[in-house]
């Protein structure tokens, strides 16, 4: 008697950010300047996409890239910022003019909301943010008693996303996704995104066999059940780094925040390295492989 | 002979001696050399400070989640929160997960530093937006983690590594951060069971709180600073400072822990 054949979830990059409709609610996953899905964003970059909400826990490159390149309308989060390489300037023009409208969250909300989605929760209760304008410019939040002692309390939304986007080391065909012992908060705040919504993608740095999964089964902490599809992107979070694969390429990102000086020398830099590179592999052949193996993190063999 | 206290020497001496014992302080990895040095450098010499004087039980969370980090083989402070250098940092507890070690929402961390681009009198803080929220003037990087800084953690080291009228302001132009609108009973009012900054540390003084009335006040002045200087550099005013001493100076010993032992290489606070 002959097996049906797995299933697989194995999509191109394309046929990926095609899933993502103009106008979408998009969590991106990683954590401020750290492993963010960026193969992903300048895909939906080529693709013209318009008027996304961005939400999600802290955000660097992705948010800035999309903003000046137009795509987006909306953003929920605690941070959009380049750390040591500075202000997100594509971003400040396009919130200064008036283009894109931040909704501001405290950090630890922004988790808590994929938490009460996690939880099937429409909202998450806090007690800190009394006196706090985030209140005062988001009408979602409300204020209510307690049910068991009257006291008063914030609710604040769930983060409600249509579709998270994470980017991750390895996955298999089916969806099964590695996260690696030696992680850090921004992979577990992948994790945490992944569970919070019926529509999860996933780049991944290499599709492994099922073998490799088997090998690593403690640490598949999302099923390929949560997972709607997997792509091979390696490098795929190029430039900022990928936790035990590779570093931040600080040379680019240099390169990056002198092009964001005005909108006329970003424009030139999407030209050149996402709308001109026919798909992500000529993006990686423009980098060129010396520049990419200097970057190589050997992490812990331990 | 021992050359005189430097101005970090000196802030994070004042620091240290308001750690206690069993404390745990948390600081973020602030960036940009001035910000880097008052948000981060200073509070984590001031603690390693703490910890070889009276305070040996202190904990210091790196990061907000690298336990108490060695620091003897690295040679520059670290500027990226969760790469790999962090990762490879040795230390007594990693957290790597929220909710993570330390029980932020009851109360856990004893103390934090954050930095911000404005402060006002009550102490309230802003890194949101200067001008209209919806139409700002500067769009800046947005509110972090400074609303638990200031309510969950059980006290707030406010650090300000420029001290201009354009960052001591009247009135914030968002509250990122709540001080104490309306004192101690205002705060009760909006909530807040516990927490507020104890501390605004600047160039040019030390301040810390009428908690009661709602409203920072200047402890002391550092060497060098005149009275005018400083009431011209704030945009509000700080009443009559005719009595304010001088910032308490470092003792010999203390110098000496913090040269010898704390940083010796300049890696927490690079020589100027």
């Amino acid at each position: 008697m002959s097996k049906a054949p797995l299933a697989s979830k194995l999509i191109t990059l394309a046929e990926a950010a095609g899933r993502v409709p103009d106008g979408c609610r998009l969590a991106l996953g990683g954590f401020a300047v750290y492993q963010k899905p960026m193969a992903f964003v300048r895909e939906l970059i080529r693709q013209g996409r318009r008027d996304l909400t961005i939400i999600g826990s802290a955000h660097s490159f992705d948010v800035d890239m999309l903003a000046g390149a137009g795509c987006l309308k909306k953003v929920e989060t605690s941070y959009v910022g380049l750390e040591k390489h500075g202000l997100a300037r594509n971003y400040r023009r396009a919130v200064e003019g008036g283009r894109l409208k931040v909704v501001d969250y405290p950090e630890m909300a922004c988790w808590d909301r994929f938490r009460a989605n996690q939880d099937g929760f429409d909202f998450w209760p806090a007690k800190f943010l009394g006196g706090n304008d985030v209140v005062t410019y988001n009408d979602e939040i409300k204020e209510f008693p307690c049910p068991i002692t009257g006291r008063r309390l914030h609710a604040f939304p769930a983060a409600n996303p249509d579709v998270v986007v994470i980017h991750a080391i390895a996955a298999d065909e089916q969806g099964n996704i590695v996260t690696p012992a030696r992680r850090l908060l921004p992979q577990s705040g992948d994790v945490l995104m992944a569970r919070s919504c019926e529509h999860v993608i996933v780049t991944a740095e290499k599709i492994v066999p099922k073998s490799f999964i088997k090998r690593h089964a403690r640490f598949v902490e999302l099923p390929s059940y949560r997972i709607s599809a997997v792509v091979e992107v390696p490098w795929g979070a190029h430039p900022t780094p990928t936790l035990g694969r590779y570093l931040a390429d600080d040379t680019h990102l240099d390169a990056y925040v002198a092009a964001s000086a005005s909108e006329g020398t970003f424009a030139g830099y999407l030209d050149d390295w996402v709308r001109r590179p026919a798909d992500h592999f000529a993006y990686l052949d423009k980098l060129g492989a010396a520049q990419l193996s200097r970057l190589t993190d050997l992490g812990s063999l331990a | 002979m021992t050359a005189p206290a430097t101005l970090n020497e000196t802030l994070a001496v004042a620091l240290a001696r308001s750690f206690a014992d069993r404390e745990v302080g948390f600081t973020g990895l602030l960036t940009g050399a001035a910000a880097a040095l008052f948000g981060t450098g200073i509070p984590l010499a001031a603690m390693e400070l703490a910890k070889r004087m009276h305070a040996p039980n202190l904990t210091i969370l790196l990061a907000g989640c690298y336990h108490n980090p060695d620091f003897s083989e690295i040679d520059r402070l670290p500027d990226s929160e969760h790469s790999a250098m962090l990762r490879d940092l040795p230390c007594e507890s990693q957290m790597v997960d929220y909710p993570g070690q330390f029980v932020l929402k009851r109360g856990d961390v004893s103390f934090g530093f954050s930095s911000a681009v404005q402060v006002d009198r009550v102490g309230n803080i802003n890194s949101v937006c200067v001008g209209p929220h919806d139409r700002p003037k500067v769009r800046l990087v947005g509110p972090i983690l400074q609303p638990e800084h200031m309510t969950l953690f059980r006290r707030e080291y406010v650090m300000m590594p420029h001290h201009d009228r354009r960052n001591f302001v009247e009135k914030v132009d968002y509250v990122s951060g709540v001080g104490y609108p309306g004192g101690l009973d205002g705060r009760r009012k909006l909530g807040l069971d516990w927490g507020g900054p104890c501390m605004v540390v600047t160039p040019k003084c030390l301040f810390d709180f009428d908690r009661e009335a709602g409203h920072m006040k200047v402890r002391s002045i550092h060497c060098g600073v005149s009275r005018q200087e400083l009431q011209d550099a704030t945009g509000f005013d700080l009443g009559d400072l005719s009595s304010i001493p001088e910032t308490e100076a470092p003792t010999a010993e203390e110098l000496h822990i913090l040269r010898r032992d704390v940083d010796p290489r300049g890696v927490l606070m690079p020589a100027q």
